[in-house]
């Protein structure tokens, strides 16, 4: 009985060193960790919105977030575009895809922000051609109305990577339904496009 | 016979070379070698993680009862491993995004836990520091070779950039895991033939004389 004792305990000292350890790398990391989240983000939000000035990160109603981008820095006017994350179910990760939106609800950017999917399958949604400035898959979603996207089998004219349907149609259906529910809460100006 | 520290650091990448020679730590050699960074940086993450955790189970191998040596190494080895994943995500995010769920994963990679139990429980610090480089660097070196030829053969790239020519047509199974199996058997196959030659031709000597 002793014996179990103290083998419980010289294992528990031991945890107790390792998680004192953790717990000190975890502090001194957390900062610059969540900076580096936020440096992505706010690139990716300039990317998808390229002639707002000032992007504001705006929670509706429902607890959802979604950003407002303005020319300027007065908030009070009509914003120049939208942008909102995302997140579908692909082959073997959420894919999380922020899209830059026009006042109407025309894509008019987009950038992958997360995916898992299979190289040289699923990963061809971000993949840029020799020579080509932008990924080609995304190239098809640009100018077409957000809440309308779905690719080719699903009734849309989005066309689906080789190989990678489920990919595809996560990015395309995840799109659709975040730009749904914004037409459906009243965000875009009334003219869809 | 006694090594020399030398030969303990140069087993981990000649006769005792893990994944060809010790058939150890498969998983993850099949998972990342997709492509010849993801092989890189998983070698030298877990590079990192078995030398850290190699130091640290010859420290304490004298005061660790050897009843429950295994649960405490797996602390070592998991503390390290989660110290990696924070550190990573800090200070090299590109990485840390290309190698994912990959990295929490190298806690179950059979190489780190089975240099604790084989050698670090036994052997002094020195040692150990030399024989985890060695092993570190011979797995580090497997993940690239094989790295090399899945991402050549699937997707007609090398480091993320095209090499094959625009009329190569990338064989799109070496990437799927089908072709990591592959080409793990046919280099394991070709290593073995050269042994069983090797061997056949001592054989042959030794008779002539």
């Amino acid at each position: 009985m002793g014996y179990i004792i103290k083998l419980a305990f010289i294992l528990g000292a031991f945890c107790v060193v390792a998680a004192f350890a953790l717990g000190g790398v975890y502090e001194s990391t957390k900062g610059k960790i969540a900076f580096e989240k936020e440096k992505v983000m706010q690139e990716a939000l300039k990317g998808v919105l390229p002639e707002a000035k000032n992007i504001v990160k705006t929670t509706a109603p429902d607890g959802k977030v979604y950003y407002r981008g303005f020319a300027t820095d007065d908030t009070q006017v009509p914003p120049v575009g939208y942008a909102i994350v995302a997140a579908g179910k692909g082959y073997s990760s959420t894919v999380q895809t922020l899209v830059g939106l026009t006042p109407g609800g025309v894509i008019k950017g987009m950038n992958v922000l997360y995916q898992l999917e299979t190289p040289g399958l699923g990963t061809k949604a971000v993949e840029i051609k020799y020579g080509e400035k932008d990924p080609w898959f995304q190239r098809q979603f640009m100018s077409l109305a957000g809440d309308t996207v779905a690719v080719e089998k699903d009734g849309g004219k989005i066309q689906s990577i080789t190989g990678a349907t489920i990919t595809s149609r996560a990015i395309a259906s995840s799109i659709k339904q975040e730009v749904t529910w914004m037409r459906n809460q009243g965000i875009f100006s009334s003219a869809k496009k | 016979m006694e090594r020399t520290l030398w030969q303990e650091f140069t087993k981990g990448m000649g006769s005792e070379i893990p994944i060809f020679r010790v058939v150890l730590g498969l998983c993850p050699t099949l998972a990342v070698t997709t492509s010849l960074v993801n092989g890189l940086g998983m070698g030298f993450a877990a590079t990192f993680v078995l030398v850290c955790s190699n130091i640290i189970v010859s420290m304490i191998r004298n005061i660790v009862p050897s009843k429950i040596r295994i649960p405490i190494y797996i602390v070592v080895i998991a503390t390290f491993v989660s110290i990696t994943e924070m550190v990573m995500a800090a200070y090299t995010p590109d990485l840390y995004k290309a190698l994912g769920i990959f990295v929490p994963l190298i806690v179950v990679n059979c190489i780190i836990l089975g240099r604790a139990e084989a050698f670090a429980g036994k052997n002094g610090v020195i040692r150990s520091t030399l024989d985890g480089v060695g092993m570190g660097i011979g797995f580090t070196i497997v993940l690239c070779v094989v790295a090399t030829i899945r991402e050549m053969l699937g997707d007609g790239k090398l480091w993320g950039y095209p090499i094959m020519g625009q009329a190569y047509d990338p064989m799109l199974l070496m990437i799927l895991p089908a072709g990591g199996f592959f080409v793990l058997g046919l280099l394991m196959g070709a290593l073995k033939m050269k042994d069983l030659r090797a061997e056949a031709k001592k054989r042959e000597s030794i008779i002539a004389r």
